[in-house]
């Protein structure tokens, strides 16, 4: 990946030494050697800060959500998934097109980073990572670690159905990695959808018991862009601060509709959640649901369609009734 | 406090009395079942929790001077839900209050000093306890000199106007200057914002301590009016305010630095905030 | 009069087994993959190979939602009750770090008001602390001041020893409640304890460690003492995403929140919750003046939190090394890495 990693340092020295952006989001290298973080570059002689390698897992989208109001002009650094997120906030116009450069980079696919940390030595550098049908190979100063794609590839990964960016000014990347048609179906969701209605409920009631309410997942959501939060409102209180099953199966079911037909499935709130609990799932589920009732495809996926839940056709399934 | 009271359990006590201020803002007049203060002894300065179960709490300075023996007055401006439902209530309701918390005005140290207080609008509040002490019958003689220097919007605006206007001009060595910001039909009195009537009055610093409350932008300008007068940091006082959960220095969210305001303030010496970041 | 004993592991469970027959055991347990300190009737369920728990041990002297009163109205009078708060209690399993962490949670709601929901569980709890098997990525009590076999703030510690524990009485309590159950416990002495202890450090300072570089605590104490506005902590903020996981899950973060709830209107209650310094609104007040407006000055008031104000307040820091929110952040801001970059702002003034 060092070739994308290059690029990357390339095209963003050039765009911000001759003014074309004033700001580079992208990845960088973190305090761990199995973690990155992202980095805002405002000088070209500080490109070298960026990094691309099997561990930038996070969706960068969010930040232009943050950065609004900047004066000029935003690079960012997209993957295939999170790409969607860029299109979708095109869509929602909360953000302008012409404000931000796309450096999209077409994904081999993300190592989880439970078995990052299971492997590679704390004090081991990394020097160079590739991705293929193997698997995922790191040379280290302590030696060549490698990962099947059975153990190291995320779930996202394997459900990716946009490894290459649905939208990009700058594309890195030969080929990002192929899923499995079989991984595309939503079988995970659909096999929860299956389970005994008692089953799915203490499923998903034991996670939501042990869910802090430390808003990760709303803070790190692209889709979330509202100004003021129901759950932080204290006139009227929505939902209660209170820290229990009700109060915490209240916020994640209310986030999930109100991300629906937003959400693109990025993972975000999944990766951060400190709890893991499985908000990628409740999201997909959602994201089934309005596939199979409007035939709409992912959110994000296509800048022309109109998204599902923000237009109304008279063959709507809702007006069948 | 005794080692047996939980300091977060608020006492129940009675609204006795309720004053309209202004169009915003009323005094309640508080007392403990069978009548008076019970243990609250406060001193001028200091402030209470004061809440409604199953609505919520608010730290509300007391205005009434310790002097007042028999009770407890409050003036709250209705601005968000506790204080709007705490003004629909009426005399002989229940209201929850916890305290006395934080530091209070020096009143020592003042002893033998002139005195001018400067404040704006509802703002006169916290100190109304101490200059009620201070012209208290009993403290007058302790105390030299007392100017008051008081503004408000409009003449609706200006708080406690029987004490301003009838009860503290009488008192002995007290000199009370009334500002409006915009001249209105009725008022015959002075014209101009608090600051510019501090630079036209130019009240001496000689023996003198400073105290002044009022919206931050008023603040900002006596403060530098007062510097221009000769006022050193050391002589000039003023509160803080602070969005405050516990008001016992344990919920955190008060804090300018290391210092809590519900504990190490309200009250500070201008030279102590300095030292402060400027995060109020 | 400190006592020292071994014990092994199966005799261990017996003991906290017999421990529960009078006691509530708060022990760590390991649920769906990550363990917390919960009840545990049966002492079977202990975990035993966990690293660190999710949530850490102050949950159970502060629980993350608390009633304060719940109150009825009658006969036109409010009838306030407080909550009956737990007795006895056994607290097992509490690593180094957070022992450490207790002693600095313990000023805080001490004090001239003593808060009565903290102290109760505080004085009928006996802690027993457990030393570590091995230093996590993210740990770093070693170099705050503390150590993975540091038995402070413990009353009973116990250090691994090959499959067996090395107990000291750390506090007359501990050592009360090793002797009356002195038959699950064989002989050992202070010098095979220390030993074991020095030994055992040294060991496990051995496992490698990403992050390379010294921390100066007292020197970037006074860096701070004299820095409040530096371009860092902006630049630091850009990538925060605001949400509360570091202070959730930090030991020694106490920020909470007081609400009040009611149905009816003729009863209800007031609850407390953890809050957190990061979220916008935490100093929002009702007029609309927010003093830390922006991300910057509240990830600025994180870190002086705990590396100058708490140490300014009550002497001790408010960062006990357990790496906690080095390994949770989902953005990466590592406390050991913004006291390097510190010391290097300062080394450069």
């Amino acid at each position: 990946m060092k070739g994308i990693e290059e690029q990357i340092r390339a095209t963003s020295s050039q765009l911000l030494a001759t003014g074309d952006v004033q700001m580079v989001i992208g990845y960088g290298a973190g305090s761990d050697n199995t973690k990155t973080m992202p980095v805002f570059i405002k000088r070209a002689e500080d490109v070298g800060k960026l990094v691309f390698n099997p561990l930038c897992v996070s969706n960068l989208a969010n930040y232009l959500l943050q950065w609004k109001n900047f004066e000029g002009k935003i690079a960012i650094v997209v993957k295939g998934c999170d790409s969607r997120s860029i299109i979708r906030l095109l869509q929602d116009k909360q953000i302008e097109r012409e404000k931000i450069i796309v450096l999209g980079v077409s994904c081999p696919g993300q190592l989880k980073s439970g078995q990052a940390e299971a492997k590679i030595p704390a004090d081991a550098v990394v020097s160079e990572a590739a991705v293929d049908n193997s698997g995922f190979k790191l040379q280290t100063s302590g030696g060549l670690i490698t990962f099947s794609l059975d153990e190291g590839l995320l779930e996202k990964c394997r459900q990716c159905e946009s490894s290459r960016p649905v939208i990009s000014d700058h594309l890195f990347g030969e080929k990002g990695f192929e899923a499995d048609k079989a991984d595309l179906q939503f079988n995970d969701v659909a096999a929860l959808e299956g389970a005994p209605l008692e089953e799915k409920s203490s499923y998903w009631d034991k996670y939501f018991e042990r869910c802090l309410r430390c808003y990760a997942c709303r803070n790190s959501c692209p889709a979330c862009s509202c100004r003021e939060c129901v759950f932080d409102m204290v006139e009227p209180d929505w939902v209660a601060k209170t820290v229990n099953l009700s109060d915490n199966s209240a916020f994640h079911l209310i986030r999930a509709f109100h991300v629906a037909g937003r959400c693109t499935d990025c993972g975000e709130c999944e990766r951060v959640c400190p709890a893991d609990i499985p908000l990628r799932t409740l999201n997909r589920k959602i994201i089934k649901d309005i596939k199979e009732l409007f035939g709409a495809p992912m959110p994000g996926s296509d800048l022309e369609a109109l998204p599902a839940l923000s237009f109304y056709a008279v063959n709507d399934p809702e007006s069948q009734n | 406090m005794s080692d047996f009271q939980n300091p977060i359990l608020p006492r129940m006590a009675f609204i006795t009395n309720i004053i309209d201020e202004t169009s915003d803002t009323k005094t309640f007049k508080v007392e403990f079942e069978g009548g008076g203060k019970g243990d609250f002894l406060h001193e001028p300065g200091q402030c209470a929790m004061l809440s409604i179960p199953g609505v919520g709490e608010a730290m509300i300075s007391v205005t009434s001077s310790p002097t007042f023996k028999d009770f407890l007055e409050f003036t709250i401006k209705r601005v968000g839900r506790l204080t709007n439902i705490i003004h629909q209530l009426e005399v002989g309701d229940q209201i929850g209050i916890r305290g006395p918390y934080g530091n209070n005005f020096p009143y020592k140290l003042l002893e033998g000093k002139d005195i001018l207080f400067i404040a704006g609008g509802f703002a006169l509040a916290p100190l109304r306890s101490l200059i009620n002490y201070v012209l208290d019958d009993e403290h007058r003689k302790d105390y030299g000199k007392v100017d008051i220097i008081y503004g408000a919007r409009s003449v609706d605006d200006l708080c406690f106007k029987r004490e301003l206007f009838e009860n503290w001009p009488k008192k002995q060595d007290t000199q009370i200057y009334v500002t409006i910001d915009r001249a209105e039909e009725g008022w015959d009195g002075h014209v101009a914002f608090v600051p510019t009537y501090l630079e036209e009055l130019q009240p001496s610093p000689e023996n003198k301590y400073a105290l002044t409350c009022g919206p931050p932008i008023m603040i900002k300008f006596v403060l530098q009016n007062l510097q221009k007068l000769g006022y050193q940091d050391d002589h000039v006082i003023t509160t803080l305010e602070m969005r405050m959960k516990c008001g016992i220095g344990k919920c955190g969210r008060c804090n300018i630095g290391s210092k809590y305001v519900c504990l190490d303030g309200p009250v500070f010496f201008l030279d102590q905030l300095k030292q402060l970041p400027q995060e109020y | 009069m400190a006592v020292y004993k071994k014990i092994s592991k199966d005799n261990l469970v017996q003991f906290l087994q017999e421990l529960t027959k009078d006691r509530i055991l708060i022990a760590p347990v390991r649920e769906h993959d990550l363990v917390s300190f919960s009840p545990a009737a049966d002492a079977g369920q202990v975990d035993f190979t966990f690293q660190n728990s999710f949530v850490p041990p102050k949950s159970w002297f502060f629980p993350q939602t608390e009633q304060i009163f719940s109150f009825r109205i009658e006969n036109g009078k409010y009838e306030l009750s407080e909550p009956s708060l737990p007795g006895g209690t056994v607290l097992f399993g509490v690593r180094p770090c957070d022992l450490k962490s207790i002693l600095a949670l313990d000023p805080v709601f001490d004090g001239k008001f003593d808060d009565n929901y903290y102290s109760d569980r505080r004085k009928n709890t006996i802690i027993i602390g457990l030393g570590c098997q091995s230093v996590g990525r993210g740990c770093f009590c070693f170099k705050v001041g503390g150590g993975p076999l540091e038995s402070n703030g413990a009353d009973i510690f116990l250090t691994p020893a090959g499959g067996d524990f090395l107990a000291e009485g750390v506090t007359d309590q501990g050592t009360d409640l090793i002797n009356k159950q002195s038959r699950f416990f064989s002989d050992s002495s202070a010098e095979q304890v220390d030993k074991e202890k020095r030994e055992g450090t040294d060991r496990l300072l051995k496992q490698p460690t990403g992050l390379k570089g010294d921390f100066n605590l007292p020197k970037l104490k006074a860096f701070l003492d004299a820095n409040y506005e530096i371009p860092y902590w902006e630049e630091l903020s850009y990538r925060c995403l605001g949400c509360g996981i570091c202070t959730y899950l930090c030991p020694t973060c106490h920020c909470f929140d007081i609400n009040d709830y009611a149905r009816t209107g003729l009863e209800g209650e007031r609850i407390r919750c953890w809050d957190s310094c990061q979220f916008k609104d935490f100093t929002l007040m009702a007029g609309g003046h927010n003093p830390r407006p922006s991300k910057k000055e509240r990830v600025r008031n994180r870190f002086m939190h705990k590396f100058k104000y708490h140490e300014d307040r009550y002497s001790i820091f408010g960062c006990v090394g357990c790496g906690r929110c080095v390994q949770k952040c989902p953005v990466n801001i590592d406390p050991r890495k913004i006291i390097l970059d510190l010391q290097e702002v300062a080394g450069n003034e």
